[in-house]
């Protein structure tokens, strides 16, 4: 642990002791501006990390808030006569308001759609910098001078200390930032939307201000650019530029800030390396022998497909002849830089700075940080006591697509403490009843009484907020996520702390507590030795016990699960059969929809049987499975003729 | 007099939001079949015009010059499904975004290198000169964009819909899975429908370049509209482009008269965000349920 602390912490120390220093020792200018720009690089590309790594998102409009903070920076100079630090807030600003303003209609959107919308705001911002001359100066550029700090003239020196600074200080709120439930937030919904609103945590805002942050740290950085070199032109923020960033952040590794940093640090330098012959044929031959080594590697170990081994080599390849046959390297440095891209995307996904990450931790032998003792369970799911009220009421409830009508006027009561049971025939409407009750579909007629209250509709958010929780018949983790975090996630109540205390990083001993009660959780479901696992790695029937454990951290009045047994092995499902148990005995009312009549038999309380979008059967387990309209919706056969017939299980 | 010249800008940007419509339509084809679009598709046009170019110039006839380019247009299509689109379909990641990217950055620098940066004019046999139908010049050139947007898109529909492997194509559209549980293959026709969409942009690169000239950032407005084109219409729907790229031609002739040429590109560009945050499928698109 401490070890871990010492290692992690220090490396940082000592790169920041390091940073600092060099304008010291080194009394170059051209170096300084390298420097100088790396930093910039830095803030910008920790920024990008945020939509590209955390959201999972392929985010083009960087470079365009670059330019923005930019030119934002410069006009507060220049017309309204800022200081530099009211300079840097307003590029800062106009990031977090454009980004916000362009989150919102790209909230919605998933993959293309959203790299789409933010090449077309880049467009736009490109376009509007460049007509709009009477403020920006057009082409023609923008100059401008750099205020004076309190008097006194930055040098070279001192502008870089700012800069280096600046770093710092967006490192350690990043860090922060992305180590709490933010953070955790952000990764949840690049990998389940659905279960990122349905866990209560919220897709919208946190995809708003996921990109909001990373936009204002590129209008951040643009602010200190133009500060720097105190000249503009629009054409600087292009195209060309974003994928240059985004080469940056691949390259480096994503999710990870040593990964900006090193992304930074390449994109400043390439341009001097490629205008080195002997340098570049240097660099291109030792991509060559990586990919080669690499390669061959995964393809022995069988771990990559064959194309992910091959087609590194032929790129890297075609970089060392081409290397040979053109005569000036510069004016092909776009072609080289995609040729470096495609072999890391497509040989190298996790980045130098992850591939780095992974193999050092071996090296140093560090040990993940230590957890919490488990919380006493009654802490965290107090025991309810239940009067046999009634809990939860459908009124009639209907839910049409187009001509189907999935569900057609279902009328149930749902008592406290019980287990409700749910079942009918395939397509006969359970999960959509469920899917209405749930708020991811709005209802077509009726309506849901929580507790006498009409539940929101048509939100799965809202009704999660409400005291609803669920599981999914297609599991529906945060496969990227560990156990422990899936559960830590959906924790109710758990996270208070603003987003500036956030910052500070003063979120931290409430994000102990959550890990402790996370732990009771997993502990319930029998999972807490796999705490660390990512979800997606856990085998089938650990992933349904996960997802009833993430449930229940919502603390909810209402569980709803959706055939938590589907595909189980038979010892998962006397494993089921004990957790439910356990949940009952705390007094949380479910929702049980199953198709295994002996696990329903053994759990239900009441039945309620569903066929084609209507109620034909309800009361005990028994009772039901002797109801002619039961037997005959299963069996298909007269129900005089079926009598006896039991109904499978 | 006003209205006449409101509506000559109209119409010639109609004609040219033609050809925005049949790149938007080469995003549909590919989309269609494997929800995944080139984003170096601009790129795409503005090779195979070269190459096209490099064909005239070595003596090809223009008549022949036409299969030729197309013939190169689909082998790009091929080469970037195999290069940048299968690994990332496999692994059902989104890395396709960035790795078309990535090839459109490299075609650009090659072309940059293999034929200069500079503009250079597309001979063409059509006629350049101006006719006039109801007080509206319209140039031969200008008809020559139509049909052949036209006749493009009107063969592979009729390909889609009287074919075999049309039917294949429109049955690994509608459900993938499904397709291949009846026996074909859904990796094949994906690399049909990046051949056909590889065809369809080297089809635009001939139609426009002799009104455009050929140049390596001839491609990069162009493709701009497309997406706008594309995503406002919906990217199922090819009726949809059609009118959609006539509408947006129109809107931008009339923008860059109004408020000076620097401001054409904007109205694609706003119509686009503003498409996707009222309407994430499209104006013709059919909005899918979300199943759980």
């Amino acid at each position: 642990m401490l070890k871990r602390i010492l290692l992690l912490r220090g490396t940082e120390i000592i790169a920041l002791m390091l940073l600092a220093s060099i304008p010291l020792t080194v009394n170059n200018s051209y170096v300084l501006g390298l420097l100088t720009l790396l930093t910039i690089y830095g803030i910008l590309l920790i920024g990008l990390d945020v939509t590209v790594g955390y959201l999972g998102q392929v985010n083009l409009a960087q470079a365009a808030f670059l330019g923005l903070g930019a030119y934002a920076a410069a006009l507060s100079v220049t017309v309204l006569g800022f200081g530099m630090m009211g300079a840097l807030g307003v590029s800062m600003l106009i990031g977090l308001v454009l980004g916000g303003l362009l989150a919102f209609p790209a909230l919605r959107l998933e993959g293309p759609q959203f790299a789409l919308a933010t090449l077309s705001f880049s467009a736009l911002a490109t376009t509007v910098l460049n007509e709009w001359d009477g403020l920006t100066g057009g082409a023609q550029g923008l100059s401008l001078n750099r205020p004076d700090f309190f008097g006194h003239a930055y040098d070279a020196p001192g502008f870089y200390w700012l800069c280096l600074i600046m770093l710092a200080l967006v490192w350690m709120a990043m860090r922060n930032l992305l180590a709490s439930q933010w953070g955790r937030a952000f990764e949840a919904l690049r990998d389940s939307p659905i279960a990122t609103d349905a866990m209560g945590v919220g897709t919208f805002r946190h995809k708003v201000a996921g990109f909001a942050l990373g936009s204002s740290l590129g209008g951040l950085a643009g602010g200190l650019y133009a500060f720097n070199f105190q000249y503009l032109q629009p054409q600087s923020f292009t195209y060309d530029l974003m994928v240059i960033l985004l080469l940056g952040v691949v390259l480096g590794g994503r999710k990870s800030l040593w990964g900006a940093f090193f992304g930074a640090s390449l994109i400043v330098l390439l341009p001097n390396l490629l205008s080195n012959r002997l340098l570049f044929e240097i660099i291109s031959a030792a991509g060559l022998l990586l990919a080669v080594a690499a390669g061959s590697r995964g393809w022995m170990k069988k771990t990559t497909r064959p194309f992910q081994a091959l087609a590194p080599v032929v790129a890297m390849g075609l970089l060392v002849v081409g290397g040979f046959m053109v005569e000036n390297t510069e004016n092909w440095r776009k072609a080289i830089f995609a040729l470096m891209l495609f072999s890391v995307v497509v040989g190298l996904p996790d980045g130098i700075m992850g591939f780095a990450a992974r193999y050092l931790t071996r090296l140093f032998r560090i040990a993940p940080s230590t957890l919490p003792s488990a919380s006493n369970l009654d802490d965290v799911l107090p025991l309810k006591q239940s009067d046999n009220g009634v809990l939860l009421e459908l009124k009639d409830l209907k839910r049409y697509f187009g001509g189907v009508k999935a569900v057609d006027g279902i009328c149930m009561t749902v008592r406290k403490g019980h287990v409700h049971g749910l079942i009918g025939p395939n397509g006969s409407g359970k999960s959509t009843a469920v899917n209405v009750i749930s708020g991811l579909y709005a209802p077509t007629a009726g309506e849901v009484l929580l507790l006498g209250i009409a539940l929101p509709t048509g939100s799965l958010f809202k009704v999660a907020r409400a005291g609803v929780s669920r599981t999914f018949q297609n599991l529906q983790l945060f496969g990227e996520l560990s156990a422990l975090d899936n559960v830590m996630l959906a924790m109710k109540g758990a996270y208070r702390v603003p987003l500036p205390l956030v910052l500070l990083g003063l979120s931290k001993a409430e994000g102990h507590r959550a890990q402790a009660d996370a732990l009771a959780l997993l502990e319930l479901v029998g999972l807490k030795d796999q705490a660390r696992v990512h979800a997606k790695d856990l085998t089938y029937g650990s992933q349904r016990f996960l997802e009833i454990a993430r449930a229940l951290a919502r603390k909810p009045e209402l569980l709803i699960l959706d055939e938590p047994a589907a595909g189980l092995a038979h010892p998962d499902v006397s494993v089921l059969v004990s957790i439910i148990k356990t949940i009952r005995q705390r007094g949380i009312t479910m929702i049980l929809i199953e198709h295994h009549m002996d696990v329903v038999s053994e759990l239900c309380d009441v039945v309620t049987v569903i066929d084609s979008g209507q109620v034909i059967a309800q009361g005990t387990a028994d009772e039901v499975k002797r109801d002619p309209k039961v037997i005959k919706a299963y069996l298909g056969a007269a129900a005089d003729e079926a009598d006896a017939t039991p109904v499978p299980a | 007099m006003n209205l006449d010249i409101i509506a000559q800008m109209a119409v010639s940007g109609a004609l040219m939001g033609l050809v925005y419509a049949l790149i938007a339509y080469g995003f549909q084809l590919t989309f269609a079949t494997s929800k995944s679009i080139n984003f170096g598709q601009g790129e795409l046009v503005m090779l195979s015009a070269f190459f096209s170019l490099t064909l005239l110039d070595l003596g090809v006839p223009y008549w022949l010059m036409v299969p030729g380019g197309l013939m190169f247009g689909a082998a790009m299509g091929l080469v970037v499904e195999r290069a940048c689109v299968r690994l990332s379909l496999e692994q059902k990641s989104e890395g396709w975004i960035l790795l078309t990217i990535i090839f459109g950055l490299l075609g650009f620098s090659a072309a940059e290198n293999i034929w200069g940066r500079d503009d250079r004019p597309f001979p063409s046999p059509i006629s350049a000169d101006a006719m006039d139908f109801f007080g509206i010049s319209i140039t031969g050139l200008e008809i020559s964009v139509a049909i052949g947007v036209f006749l493009v898109m009107g063969v592979i529909e009729l390909f889609k819909r009287r074919t075999l492997m049309g039917k294949a194509f429109e049955a690994v559209s509608a459900d993938r899975d499904a397709a291949e549980l009846m026996g074909i293959s859904a990796t094949h026709t994906i690399m049909l429908s990046y051949g056909l969409s590889g065809m369809v942009a080297a089809m635009a690169g001939i139609l426009i370049s002799p009104i455009t000239t050929v140049g390596p950032t001839m491609a990069s407005a162009l493709i701009l509209k497309a997406f706008s084109v594309a995503v406002v219409a919906g990217l199922d729907s090819g009726f949809g482009v059609v009118v959609i790229g006539i509408c947006l031609g129109a809107l931008e002739s009339l923008t860059s008269f109004y408020l000076g040429s620097g401001w054409r590109e904007a109205p694609g560009l706003i119509l686009l965000i503003l498409a996707l945050a009222v309407r994430p499928n499209g104006v013709f698109g059919k909005a899918s349920i979300r199943k759980v």
